[in-house]
């Protein structure tokens, strides 16, 4: 079951070399996303994941917020 | 759709997949830098003055004010001790009785705003509000800066330049 | 016989709710008062609808 984490979990994954993943549209994307996040938007996610990701570093994903 | 994103990809056999539940709204709230277009444009958060002077509910109006004075300002946001902005002294309640306490004469509650805050838009409201300052803080309420109106104006004001001036570079 | 006059009521200049006071300068009284929800929206604190690509 994916965890549930919080912004200083993401910056200390993101410190130990996590793949941050933007899964909104790529405008959204383009407009703001965390420093180093690279942007598989949700419907591409079947498609790329598997090629994109690494499978052996941590996975964060996130959107715009909880809502 | 982070949690969808985050199943989805245990299903494709990524073992160690975790969601930033409160996501970008949260990071940006935050204050914390992020990249892209809109990155590159000024926000509340860069543009506040960041030390302004604070004070405590049961300081006292006159000590507060002679504080605030020798430091050059005539303006003072109101903390507990986790930096929380509880009230706000603007010019007019640093004037008050001097032997207030600060809870007695502070605007309590005032209106804040978010770091990420695009600089035209706060510019835009205050001066249509003859708003003099505003409290920049975290979603959790924490005191960022304190934006005056005449930076933000001047900050939106140099966007527009800038902008015009890149047009006017554009071959026309 | 004394009647008060009632308070004018105070309403948001773009979407006409009812308020208190303007949820942008705090003043009651404010010419071009608005509501809470229609400053996080005209200062991006807040999106107008929920993604059109579901949450």
């Amino acid at each position: 079951m994916p965890e549930a984490i919080d912004r200083d979990d993401v910056r200390r994954l993101a410190g130990e070399g996590a793949q941050l993943v933007e899964v909104l549209p790529a405008g959204e994307y383009a407009e703001d996303h965390l420093p180093g996040a690279i942007n598989l938007p949700l419907r591409r996610l079947e498609a790329e994941a598997r090629d994109v990701l690494d499978r052996s570093r941590p996975v964060v994903v996130y959107c715009w917020d909880a809502a | 759709m982070s949690p969808r994103a985050a199943w989805r990809l245990e299903s494709f056999g990524f073992t160690d997949v975790y969601d930033y539940a409160a996501g970008k709204l949260d990071w940006l709230a935050a204050g914390l830098l992020t990249e892209g277009t809109n990155a590159e444009r000024p926000r509340a958060g860069d543009v506040a003055r960041r030390d302004v002077p604070t004070c405590h509910l049961d300081d006292v109006v006159g000590e507060v004010r002679e504080r605030v004075a020798a430091a050059g300002w005539n303006a003072c946001v109101v903390v507990n001790d986790q930096s929380v902005v509880l009230g706000l002294l603007r010019s007019k309640e640093v004037q008050a009785d001097g032997d207030l306490r600060i809870e007695q004469a502070m605007r309590p509650g005032p209106s804040t705003f978010r770091p990420f805050v695009p600089i035209e838009e706060m510019a835009e409201l205050m001066v249509g509000h003859n708003l003099e300052t505003s409290p920049i803080t975290t979603s959790d309420g924490r005191l960022v800066g304190l934006l005056f109106r005449e930076d933000a104006a001047s900050a939106a004001h140099g966007m527009h330049r800038q902008s015009e001036s890149n047009s006017g570079g554009e071959g026309s | 016989m004394n009647q008060q006059a009632e308070p004018a009521r105070l309403m948001c200049s773009r979407c006409d709710r009812d308020i208190d006071s303007c949820e942008f300068c705090d003043e009651p009284e404010c010419p071009s008062a608005i509501c809470g929800r229609c400053v996080d929206l005209a200062l991006g604190q807040a999106i107008a609808q929920p993604h059109g690509h579901g949450g």
